[in-house]
């Protein structure tokens, strides 16, 4: 992989980044057709929105499929864990230990290490009322931060409309081969890729300069054509930095670590893109573990914490480590006793984690209860998921009206300085 | 300042007020023909008397994967009755010309009941001396096990290359069929009726799946369901051998019910776990459905508000009574097919349309292609084609008459984001607008380009062993010990994964396993063809009568792009035509514009408005 400068430079010398504030005006003035909402404002400045805590980006990671914060963040000092798992409870001697009654299991090395350092804030129990079983629905109500209620954008889509009332090209990235719900915004088209090297044209040199403009002088007939005419304006704007932006990274730094698909996210943030909002949803999750859970488990969780050790390595290499934080969560945990597969069925609240960006490191709200259980064998969530969303973007994004984003007002947990 | 604003404003309002009125600005394909606003929602069919070309066309694009102007002429010179009947009622129709899927003979019998996991396959080997059709070597011997992890990881990576096989197989039917409705439909059906084959781990009951598809394509819903829910592959994929009684497993249940049938909202937890009761016992043996009585729990059960000793097939014959289920799924066919915005009202309509008719899909889907919906302007040109659908339909526009083996399908599409044969969950695919991102729109334009100039040069194989697994095969083949075949480069860099590798050196090692496992299956693979596709845009352009380079680009306009383009496009089009002819004569050109037209065809192919039908 050829190493390129890290900046991104057209001819005229002038930054990208510069000549993207007065593109964002000029695209947002250009006639394709959009309508008067998109406008900026000309027609009335829209300045409820406190601008971001500058420099802030936030990275959600999900691990999809419902990861068993049982044998993530093992209560390996609770009796009660051994008697509901008599066959797979994680054993005491499987456990780092952060306490005298909690541990990460063995194989998240890397977690443990960035616990120690203090970046790794642990929250208990965070769920919602009647909670969901089915991954889908479940997903949607994270995904939406609406749970048991319709709701057409996502709450990461709603906060960067927030942040962000101009919808500002590339400010919003999904890492994902197919647009995560939670990122779905009314002002911003996010830019959505699994693999950087598909955002480059292949095409012939007489094509070049007409290939990213056959949209012009088209006008929407449906509101599906509207949809293409829009995602391809966004793409436009997108593909040339986010491919720059991979070619020059160097990921042969660290070959055996797997980033999943954190790398993505180093590059572009090394590459000073524009983003301040990024979602990566895992690809190929084995967390849905019905059956013979420990192996699959073990190794899935062991990846993921490898790949948010390596991910703060490469932020502490170019002084970002307190700038960027990741946000770690599942559409549910699992159930509390094992079933007759050896593994374990859907279940309801979880742990989460916020990893760096400045965070205090430690435990918040209450652990879960594995005995008091609800449902029949589930855990009873201690704290709503939406106080998590609130904290993210009131301390850490700086943006003080989570309420109009979330719908109502919810108590931040106090996990940033 | 404020005269400015207000100037501006006047444009702005006046060109969103033009964007609104229709085609005076617009372009290519004058004969577009949406119908008026009132036809939406409205079923009811439409006459002869507003039946022509275009509309011929968007039927056979929808109901089909598109075809030449000859088979939409067939259809716009019938009646639109006649010409839906003949799209949906096809049993009469030949397809004998189709042929069965070639086996590379990976498989045997001793691969029955393989493990779920290579622990599992070690573990079972370990304690037996043998496992899988091998037999462990005699345990003084270093990795005396090892002949059971490479016969593990042999069945893995030959199931999943035959799979790609497989997904050829069936492109080249949705190619080549002569009944394009039925296989449409099936691939509808496998992104309903969701497995995947890196769970399924046999690339036979991929295939068996597929079959039940298009044997139930357009027939009765009741009976694909029944047959589906008894399909080894979905029996499989959804845990149904762990359901047994005493200790229901919900997986199967839950998902017949929330994604298959009714829908979530339609049922409460106790209906799942009773539905689960009447599953269990309920497997497969080899390829076929078995029910294992002693495993089944027979006692009363209460589903839905009915009680009974009910079996799988009660609690499925129960689930099509609710009027729900018909709406569900004629929903469903109707997002697929017309458009994605449905009234309840609409809905409503269209579960009755399915219900009254006992579930015979035929009727709502000939009223659904006659109706005035489906013409009006909220359908026309507003379906965003999936990948699959997409890369026919292309290949249908090109004249290709065979899948071809450069640029590689699975690869074309999986770009695009469709994964033939491996939904990404048992919800299959998202399908409408989530096909497109920013970068899945320019990937679509990058896919026309490698149809349409094939780098038959450079073609990289793509079962090229990569990764750790091949460096690994390399090494052995220059003598290397098994230990520094699978050793990393920079021993600075370890990760626990492979400590734990060399941890189980003593018994097998999974890394050369990886690699001898996917050896031995290539040994055997059948090879794709890789040649390019046969497409002659010359050709296509002196039959079609153009003279000037205008008349050329306004055919491949009409031929391939339903959704009219801009005039700017079609005379950006035609300028880079003239100046790559350096005429505007085509006869002059004649014998030298095959190139030019493929570049024009790629920037048609990477409109927005291509990706539309």
């Amino acid at each position: 992989m050829t190493i390129r400068s890290n900046k991104l430079y057209d001819d005229s010398g002038v930054s990208r980044r510069q000549a993207l504030k007065i593109g964002a005006r000029g695209i947002a003035l250009g006639l394709v057709g959009r309508g008067i909402s998109a406008l900026p404002p000309l027609f009335g400045a829209t300045s409820e929105a406190v601008a971001a805590t500058p420099g802030k980006i936030l990275v959600v990671f999900e691990w999809f499929g419902g990861y068993d914060g049982l044998s993530t963040f093992v209560p390996y000092g609770d009796d009660a864990l051994y008697r509901q798992r008599p066959n797979i409870g994680v054993r005491e001697a499987d456990v780092i230990k952060v306490d005298d009654h909690f541990g990460f299991q063995k194989s998240m090395l890397g977690m443990h290490r960035l616990w120690d350092e203090g970046n790794v804030a642990v929250i208990h129990g965070a769920g919602y009322d009647q909670p969901s079983f089915s991954h889908f629905t479940s997903s949607s109500y994270w995904h939406t931060g609406a749970p048991n209620s319709g709701e057409e954008y996502g709450w990461y889509g709603r906060t960067a409309d927030a942040l962000d009332p101009h919808g500002t090209p590339n400010y919003l990235v999904n890492i994902s081969a197919t647009q995560t719900l939670a990122v779905r915004a009314r002002e911003h088209v996010p830019v959505v890729f699994d693999d950087p090297s598909s955002f480059t044209r292949a095409v012939f040199h007489p094509e070049r300069s007409l290939i990213d403009n056959l949209d012009r002088g088209q006008i929407a007939r449906n509101d599906t054509h509207q949809f293409m005419l829009d995602v391809n304006r966004s793409a436009r704007d997108a593909s040339a930095l986010v491919s720059q932006a991979w070619e020059s990274y160097n990921g042969s730094r660290n070959p055996d670590l797997r980033l999943l698909d954190l790398d993505k996210v180093v590059a572009l943030i090394e590459n000073d893109f524009p983003a301040r909002l990024y979602y990566v949803r895992l690809q190929g999750s084995l967390f849905d573990t019905h059956v013979n859970q420990e192996s699959p488990h073990n190794r899935q969780v062991q990846y993921c914490s490898d790949a948010v050790w390596g991910f703060f390595e490469e932020m502490k290499r170019i002084g970002k480590q307190d700038q960027v934080a990741i946000f770690v969560h599942s559409e549910f945990g699992r159930r509390v006793p094992e079933n007759t597969s050896l593994g374990t069925d859907h279940g309801t609240a979880n742990v989460a984690f916020v990893l760096g960006g400045g965070v205090k490191g430690g435990q918040y709200s209450t652990p879960v209860s594995l005995t008091d259980l609800v449902l029949g064998d589930n855990l009873q969530h201690t704290v709503d998921f939406r106080n998590v969303y609130a904290t993210l973007i009131e301390e850490f994004l700086g943006h003080k009206k989570s309420e109009a984003i979330l719908g109502d007002k919810f108590k931040t947990l106090g996990m940033f300085a | 300042m404020a005269t400015l604003n207000s100037r501006l404003a006047a444009v702005v309002i006046i060109s969103v007020a033009l964007a609104r009125i229709g085609p005076d600005v617009a372009a290519s394909n004058e004969d577009w023909s949406p119908g008026p606003t009132s036809w939406t929602g409205d079923l009811q069919p439409i006459t002869e008397a507003e039946w022509n070309y275009d509309r011929a066309a968007h039927l056979l694009e929808r109901a089909g994967f598109s075809g030449t102007p000859k088979e939409i002429q067939k259809l716009a010179d019938m009646t639109p009755e006649q010409a839906v009947r003949s799209l949906v009622y096809y049993d009469d129709i030949d397809n004998d010309h189709l042929s069965p899927f070639e086996h590379s003979g990976l498989w045997d019998e001793t691969l029955l009941n393989f493990p779920p996991s290579r622990p599992a396959a070690t573990d079972m080997a370990l304690k037996q001396g043998k496992g899988m059709g091998v037999r462990l070597k005699p345990d003084h011997v270093n990795r005396y096990a090892q002949p059971a992890s490479d016969r593990f990881f042999y069945w893995l990576r030959a199931t999943r290359l035959e799979t790609r096989r497989v997904g050829y197989w069936w492109a080249e039917r949705m190619l080549d069929t002569y009944r394009p409705l039925e296989e449409k439909m099936a691939l509808f059906w496998h992104g309903h009726f969701a497995t995947a084959e890196s769970k399924v781990r046999d690339y036979r009951k991929m295939i068996k799946q597929i079959e039940t598809f298009e044997r139930h394509a357009t027939g009765n819903f009741g009976n694909l369901a029944i047959a589906i829910a008894q399909d080894p592959a979905m029996l499989y994929y959804l845990d149904a051998g762990v359901n047994v009684k005493g200790a229901a497993n919900e997986n199967f249940a839950r998902e017949v019910m929330e994604l298959f049938t009714m829908g979530v909202g339609n049922y409460s937890e106790k209906d799942v776990r009773e539905a689960a009761r009447a599953f269990t016992g309920w497997n497969f043996k080899n390829l076929d459905f078995v029910v294992d009585s002693a495993l089944h729990d027979d006692e009363p059960k209460d589903f839905l508000g009915q009680t009974g000793n009910f079996d799988g097939r009660d609690v499925l014959n129960i689930i099509l009574e609710q009027p729900v289920t018909a709406e569900y799924i004629a929903t469903k066919i109707f997002r697929f097919f017309v458009r994605d915005d449905v009234s309840p009202q609409l809905a409503s309509e269209l579960g009755t349309l399915l219900l009254d008719n006992g579930y015979e899909l035929r009727p709502l889907l000939a009223t659904m292609f006659l109706s005035r919906d489906f013409y009006s302007v909220a359908t026309y040109g507003a379906h965003i084609k999936g990948p699959v659908e997409h890369v026919i339909t292309l290949l249908k526009h090109l004249g290709a008459e065979d899948v071809p083996g450069i640029p590689d399908f699975n690869a074309m599409t999986v770009a695009l984001g469709q994964h033939l044969l491996n939904p990404p969950s048992v919800a299959g695919w998202a399908q409408g607008q989530s096909w497109i991102t920013p970068a899945l729109i320019q990937e679509r334009g990058n896919v026309a380009f490698d149809f349409l100039f094939p780098n038959v040069t450079q073609f990289q194989e793509p079962t090229l062993l990569y990764g750790s697994a091949g460096e690994a095969g390399q090494r052995l083949r220059r003598g290397y010990d098994i230990l520094s075949a699978t050793a990393l480069d920079d021993p600075g860099i370890v990760s626990m994964f492979d400590l734990a590798a060399r941890e189980r050196d003593e018994l097998f090692n999974t890394r050369i396993s990886s690699f001898r496992g996917y050896e031995l299956a290539m040994r055997k693979l059948i090879p794709t063809l890789r040649r390019a596709a046969q497409i002659d845009l010359t050709q296509m352009i002196l039959d079609s009568g153009s003279v000037t380079t205008s008349e050329a680009v306004d055919y491949l306009l009409g031929r391939f792009v339903r959704v009219p383009v801009s005039v700017n496009t079609r005379d950006v089009l035609v300028t880079l035509l003239d100046e790559e002819l350096g005429t505007t004569d085509i006869n002059r050109a004649a014998t030298f514009m095959e190139e030019p037209l493929r570049m024009v065809t790629h920037l048609i192919m990477s409109t927005p408005e291509y990706q539309l039908n």
